[in-house]
């Protein structure tokens, strides 16, 4: 089997086994006669090992603990536009401006937010960038491509959305939080069937870009060496990390219980969702996730914490 | 041992499985080859394969020749 031949299909395997196997296999395969019937063979043996290898390189405690808090920050901010647009140009807006304590339990939320985003970007534009840095380094332009997802999957929705507002005859943004509910819909609005039909894949875009961005980008955390970066680095921004996503559950969850004893009719009104939920509803799925995402930061910390014992 | 030859890919793809269960050792490397050497592990394992399979061949031979 020719060099160049055996060169390309030893890549097709995942990185981790042809650094343990790549160099005998590489010899193997150039003392094989070349035939369809061995490539296949290679082939499938290769997809075949890319299936297994998925679960089972493990990371170590500094990788681990970025990807903790990296699915608690995701958690944190889906759960946080949702509450927002629960909100934003509701009566509930309105209510907030009566009553301090429901006031109060908003601005827990959003100085919550503002802590997480300062632990996030503590921890993750370093590591952000040693893990560019070594990429480019050793040419690993798998590490490169993934890091480069998350800003394309928020591109493509981007895109979608001005496309589709532009189609429908620009009064009319399709997120899944204008479609339906206890109003009636402005006249220069596209008809409801159309509203359902393009915010559902401004949804479903929405989803997959956030699963498509977290896989993607624990991948290359995964690929990277971060051994050398010191424990602070990660237990005390990822503490921080645990305790704001933490006042935001509080934040969110005392807001309910407040708007819930001072504004109970706005509460359980349809809010114009996709799912033609109520804002009792929303709300309740913002703080599922968030209570979800507080859970995963302080597994994330207890993980940064452990590393003084590596 | 059996006639059949296996593919480059298939025999990789065994080879790699029987060291992840310790099965197999990589022997030192001899001219471009790698050998591999059963483990302990390994020769009590391939024993027990062995032994089962026996035992199913001769209570097979045993049907038949009832028959």
């Amino acid at each position: 089997m020719n060099a160049r031949l055996v060169r390309q299909l030893v890549g097709l395997y995942p990185q981790e086994w042809r650094t343990r196997y790549g160099e005998e296999f590489y010899s193997f395969l150039e003392t094989h006669p070349s035939n369809l019937r061995t490539v296949l063979n290679v082939i499938g043996g290769a997809m075949h090992e890319r299936v297994l290898s998925l679960g089972r390189f493990k990371m170590d405690r500094r990788q681990n603990s970025l990807a903790l808090m990296l699915y608690a920050s995701l958690g944190a901010l889906a759960a946080g536009i949702n509450f927002y647009w629960t909100v934003d140009d509701t009566p509930l807006a309105a209510a907030m401006r009566n009553y301090l304590a429901l006031f109060t339990s908003w601005n827990l939320v959003r100085a919550g937010s503002l802590l997480a985003f300062a632990a996030f970007a503590t921890v993750g534009i370093p590591v952000f960038l040693t893990i560019v840095r070594t990429a480019f380094a050793a040419q690993r332009w798998d590490v490169v491509c993934r890091l480069a997802v998350p800003p394309c999957a928020a591109l493509v929705t981007l895109a979608w959305m001005v496309a589709a507002a532009r189609l429908s005859g620009g009064h009319w943004v399709p997120t899944p939080w204008d479609v339906t509910g206890d109003w009636t819909a402005p006249h220069d609005w596209p008809p409801l069937a159309t509203r359902w039909a393009l915010s559902s894949v401004t949804f479903v875009l929405m989803m997959a870009g956030t699963i498509v961005s977290a896989i993607s980008v624990r991948q290359a955390i995964r690929r990277s060496d971060l051994s050398k970066r010191r424990r602070l680095w990660f237990a005390a921004p990822s503490m921080l990390l645990a305790g704001s996503i933490a006042v935001m559950a509080i934040g969110v969850l005392s807001w309910g219980w407040f708007v819930q004893q001072y504004a109970a009719s706005d509460f359980h009104v349809r809010d114009g969702g996709l799912f033609s939920s109520t804002n009792f509803a929303s709300w309740m799925a913002s703080c599922i996730v968030f209570l979800a995402a507080t859970l995963m930061a302080a597994k994330g910390a207890r993980s940064a914490l452990s590393l003084k014992t590596e | 041992m059996s006639g059949t030859r296996l593919g480059p890919g298939t025999l990789y793809g065994a080879i790699a499985r029987l060291e992840r269960e310790k099965l197999i050792e990589p022997l030192p490397v001899e001219e471009r080859r790698q050998p591999y050497r059963l483990t302990a592990k390994g020769l009590r394992v391939l024993r027990a394969k062995l032994a089962t399979l026996h035992g199913f061949a001769r209570a097979g031979l045993r049907k038949l020749e009832a028959r």
